[in-house]
């Protein structure tokens, strides 16, 4: 089977900044991998030539074999780093222009989520508070079945008990052939939801390795590991 | 409740030692089926692939076996849990035996602790 | 995918378009009853007050019909803005739609709007000059404003109505051209998107110009001079430049467009 994400040479260039320099990497399906780094490292730039929000400077990067564009983004679920709505839409009518959209948006699965979470489907955004807005987002995202989905920095700005709640609901979302790129700088959080890391550092991947081979190999946890690297 | 897991030591490793222990304690009885990987691995709040990975492990020391269709159970072998039970126990045993020494107790010393600690004393009477 | 794009333009701003457009027409309709019908153009009582008022009059109308076209190409530079290239950008472009779509979708829509603006205007103008009393007294004048127009003022109107419908698909294409030149730059990408307007009308402006002045219709002495030319010839003539001139410029907006959607897209 194809790799679900492949980059070949990748590199982002803004003005004379490199973004991302010659990244080479490969997902493998079926895998819930972190993407680490401290800000500026690259990760939101990655992401977003993944989504075809960026063309690439030089070099390719390949959703299931395919160059990003609307092939892909029909297998790709995206939640950016920041509020992507219309503020002014009411959750219900952002249910409906999923599915008018996503042929694997799932309304059910979206129904049950919210209702767990108490949101009140008759509201518009903006009138939810910032933590249900978030979560609302992430809703809307997990209740599609795809193959890839790429979340920035999920548990950003909630509070631990919603942490425990996006981390569940990735966990119980997220089916055996697809894959999670979780892009974060909370390591702790979430580093046993996580099959594999790759660590980000200046716009290169500086170490791309599964979890239990970090705490067999260093003897200590990805976190630990990650201060260590990117001590200041 | 996530479950508590060491910063150190491979997840997997840990997600072994803790069903072990609920086997041995009783949690789980013999012949029981074990939940879904995913639905353990969303209880530990865990990759479901290390979950996995942790039953597979436990499947080649026989504590557990899975049916194609039915699931995965915990053995009916009551000597290997028994076993089980007494190599965790020998395991506690020499940690606790290392410890002591670190404190500077001999081997005596602490038995005739234990001892008296198992008869009531709380404090030492050396004097 | 194209007609949901479309479907969830329309209603983004319907309703705002509606009002406004709806209180103009009302405005139209109680103006015809209220003012026009009243008005006595043989023989007014007072004939400067007669022209103070139509001037008046006038001004207001003149500057609501402004502020509703204003009001209808911002809402339409500001959705194409807002739903491509601010943070709802980063849901219209993860959608599974082609950027090519995007821009025909935001076309189309964004024609509708300004033809709907149009259309609107020329029922309210409609509303307000139909009345019996403005047709008795034009009724006086028809013959020699036919004569000078080479047709009747209905099928001048009409015409001129045609070419601002088709105009609508220039003003549309050249609000997108320019958010899109302003995606291009690094930062300030809403002023660079001004500042490509600015620039772009000023240089469509003078060339137009500079190509009437090459055909001899700018200024238009020359033309009046030759025989039995008439105020009409004279527009539709110069119409026909504009109008190949604006379809060109169109034809290359929407290509740079085009290829912009399509290459360079960098959300920031």
């Amino acid at each position: 089977m194809r790799p679900i994400l492949e980059c070949q040479k990748l590199t982002k260039k803004y003005g004379n900044f490199f973004a991302l320099s010659n990244v080479d990497l490969s997902l493998e399906r079926g895998k819930i991998v972190g993407l680490l780094g401290p800000n500026g490292s690259g990760k939101t730039t990655l992401i977003k030539l993944a989504n075809g929000l960026l063309t690439p400077t030089e070099g390719h990067i390949m959703i299931n074999g395919l160059e990003p564009g609307p092939a892909t983004k029909k297998i790709v679920s995206y939640l950016p780093d920041h509020s992507f709505f219309n503020g002014h839409m009411k959750v219900k009518h952002l249910m409906a222009y999923y599915a008018d959209f996503y042929r694997n948006f799932s309304t059910e699965r979206a129904l049950k989520m919210l209702d767990a979470l108490e949101i009140d489907k008759d509201k518009r955004l903006n009138a939810l508070s910032k933590g249900a807005q978030e979560k609302v987002q992430l809703v809307l995202v997990m209740s599609r079945d795809a193959d890839l989905y790429i979340l920035d920095e999920p548990i950003g700005g909630v509070d631990p008990a919603a942490r425990d709640y996006i981390l569940r609901t990735i966990l119980s979302n997220y089916s055996e052939n697809s894959t999670v790129l979780i892009s974060t700088h909370l390591i702790t959080d979430i580093e046993q939801v996580l099959d594999h890391v790759i660590f980000l550092q200046n716009g290169q991947i500086s170490l791309n390795t599964s979890v239990d081979e970090i705490r067999t190999e260093y003897g200590k946890s990805v976190d630990a590991l990650f201060r260590e690297v990117f001590k200041c | 409740m996530p479950w508590n897991l060491d910063d150190d030591r491979p997840i997997y490793l840990q997600l072994m030692e803790r069903i072990q222990h609920d086997i041995v304690s009783g949690t789980y009885q013999p012949g029981d089926k074990l939940p879904s990987v995913r639905d353990l691995a969303v209880d530990a709040a865990v990759n479901p692939n290390t979950m996995q990975k942790a039953l597979s492990e436990l499947e080649r020391c026989g504590l557990v076996y899975s049916q194609r269709t039915s699931g995965r159970f915990i053995t009916d072998d009551a000597g290997l849990i028994r076993q089980m039970r007494t190599e965790m126990a020998k395991e506690h045993i020499r940690d606790f035996f290392v410890q002591m020494h670190k404190l500077g107790f001999s081997d005596e010393e602490t038995l005739d602790m234990i001892r008296r600690t198992l008869k009531g004393e709380t404090h030492e009477t050396d004097s | 995918m194209l007609g949901r794009l479309i479907k969830y333009d329309l209603k983004s701003s319907g309703k705002l378009f509606i009002l406004l457009h709806g209180i103009f027409l009302i405005f139209c309709i109680l103006m015809r009853f209220i003012y026009m019908d009243r008005l006595d153009l043989l023989a007014p009582v007072d004939e400067k007050m007669l022209v103070v008022s139509l001037l008046l009059f006038f001004t207001i109308f003149t500057v609501f019909v402004s502020a509703l076209m204003f009001y209808t190409l911002m809402q339409i530079a500001f959705r194409y803005y807002r739903n491509l290239f601010s943070r709802e950008g980063y849901l219209s472009w993860t959608l599974p739609v082609s950027g090519i779509q995007h821009l025909w979708a935001k076309i189309i829509s964004g024609c509708i709007f300004m033809a709907a603006d149009t259309l609107i205007v020329a029922a309210g103008i409609l509303i307000l000059a139909t009345g019996k009393n403005i047709r008795n007294a034009y009724s006086l004048i028809a013959d020699e404003i036919t004569l000078q127009l080479g047709m009747t003022i209905g099928d001048f109107g009409l015409i001129l109505l045609i070419l601002c419908l088709a105009s609508c698909i220039c003003n549309v294409v050249m609000i997108y051209f320019c958010i899109n030149i302003g995606q291009l730059f690094p930062g300030h990408r809403v002023l660079c998107a001004v500042a490509a307007y600015i620039i772009t009308s000023t240089v469509i402006q003078t060339g137009s110009l500079i190509i009437l002045f090459i055909f001899g219709y700018f200024p238009g002495y020359e033309f009046f001079a030759a025989e039995g030319a008439t105020t009409f010839d004279f527009m539709i003539n110069i119409y026909v430049i504009s109008g190949v001139i604006s379809a060109v410029v169109t034809v290359a907006m929407y290509i740079a467009s085009h290829y912009i959607m399509k290459k360079k897209i960098n959300l920031i």
